[in-house]
């Protein structure tokens, strides 16, 4: 199955890896909290 | 010189890695922005036109769209390879998203509605691996691919039955026929879950606890939680945040059980292996909350980190659809996929009820 072959290939890239897939998305998360902070992000829409 | 520029030349022409992986995800995040887009863009078309011609038309939310969408593309026409690595994304952006919830919640109710759902957890996922290892016995499965599914039952689907495959040295088979059970339950519970819900009357806040403990994968819990309503959905992503922590205990006890039972020596350090297997969004999420409750964002800042989350939530919602083949996950065999169901219905049913317990218990 093609997607278990992705998440497999994903789990398997992330245990070589230094950073993993959740530390990626925290990360970004993070530094797009800190653009809104400091006003570089000014208003999102929904 | 010459051989410089030649050096330069060759460079120019293959890029980086890094730049070409980077390059390769752009058809799919384009194709994931699109359905979801799309889905959001009907919802607003039809509440516009229902207004403007002074109809009462359904409200379908764009989350349904954006599955649905996802689902007729993936089962008629197919995923063309090129997108195959951007739609992989879908549980990054889940990640992403999650973490910037936590600016929509003060870290008391996180404390507050977090130690309800511990103790609910803790129950679920005692009640539904004892009774999961007991159908997958009944039903002749494989001891290893009962592990599998019982971990991936109880708590958070796919993570769970990779971390534990590599945990107890389980068969490629045996988690391939768990991750395929447990990912077309979870997208039947998408559906179900909300009728239900609204059948029964249920307030956001039970919906959404029931939602996060009922529903396997997180992408379904939050798609889930969000086809019933705003609030239902913030619910269901904490009551589901509380059972992917507990990940790294149930794998760890697994892993101590197939290692003393087959005379081998898997696990190391207990600290480092759970802090391996713990999912580090949790601890964003709870990094955003208390910046959110410490007042360090301003309102507008709040709504926009909020905006944000949807967004991320968009793409996730997108490749729930999109991921899924119902004919690949027919393949895989009717046995695991019965025992899931079996499962997955007393899980339910007894999750249903350990909510409404909770709230005979608080009032």
């Amino acid at each position: 199955m093609t997607t278990e072959k992705e998440i497999r290939g994903g789990a398997k890239k992330s245990r070589g890896a230094k950073f993993s897939l959740d530390a990626w998305a925290v990360t970004l998360a993070l530094v797009v909290s800190l653009l809104v902070w400091i006003g570089w992000i000014k208003q999102v829409p929904w | 010189m010459a051989s410089s520029i030649a050096l330069e030349s060759h460079h120019q022409q293959q890029p980086l890695p890094l730049v070409k992986r980077a390059l390769g995800l752009v058809p799919g995040l384009l194709l994931l922005a699109a359905v979801g887009y799309a889905g959001k863009f009907i919802e607003r078309t039809i509440a516009v036109y229902g207004k403007s011609h002074h109809l009462t038309l359904p409200n379908i939310e764009y989350v349904l769209w954006a599955i649905l969408i996802g689902l007729a593309i993936a089962n008629t026409v197919g995923v063309p390879e090129i997108f195959r690595a951007g739609l992989a994304t879908y549980e990054f952006w889940l990640k992403a998203g999650i973490v910037l919830l936590g600016a929509r919640f003060l870290l008391g109710d996180v404390v507050k509605l977090g130690g309800v759902s511990l103790v609910l957890v803790a129950i679920e996922i005692a009640v539904s691996l004892t009774f999961m290892t007991y159908l997958g016995r009944a039903f002749g499965l494989k001891p290893k691919l009962t592990t599998l599914l019982a971990v991936g039952s109880s708590i958070c689907g796919v993570s769970a039955i990779i971390a534990t495959q590599g945990a107890i040295d389980a068969d490629e088979e045996d988690s391939s026929f768990a991750i395929a059970a447990i990912l077309t339950l979870g997208a039947i519970s998408l559906f179900i879950f909300p009728l239900v819900g609204h059948w029964l009357h249920l307030s956001d806040l039970s919906y959404g606890l029931w939602a996060g403990l009922g529903i396997d994968n997180t992408a379904e819990v939050t798609a889930a939680g969000a086809l019933y309503s705003d609030a239902a959905a913030k619910v269901a992503v904490l009551a589901k945040t509380t059972r992917n922590a507990m990940i790294g205990f149930v794998v760890l006890g697994y892993a101590i059980y197939w290692a003393r039972k087959e005379g081998t020596e898997r696990v190391g350090s207990k600290a480092a292996f759970l802090w391996e297997k713990f999912p580090k969004f949790v601890l964003g999420f709870l990094l955003i909350s208390a910046l959110a409750t410490a007042a360090v964002f301003s309102k507008p800042q709040l709504t926009s980190l909020a905006n944000l989350s949807r967004w991320a939530f968009l793409l996730t919602f997108a490749g729930v659809g999109l991921r899924t083949n119902v004919r690949e996950m027919w393949k895989q065999g009717a046995r695991p996929f019965l025992v899931g169901a079996a499962g997955e219905i007393v899980i339910a049913f007894l999750t249903l009820g350990l909510v409404y317990g909770a709230f005979l218990f608080l009032h």
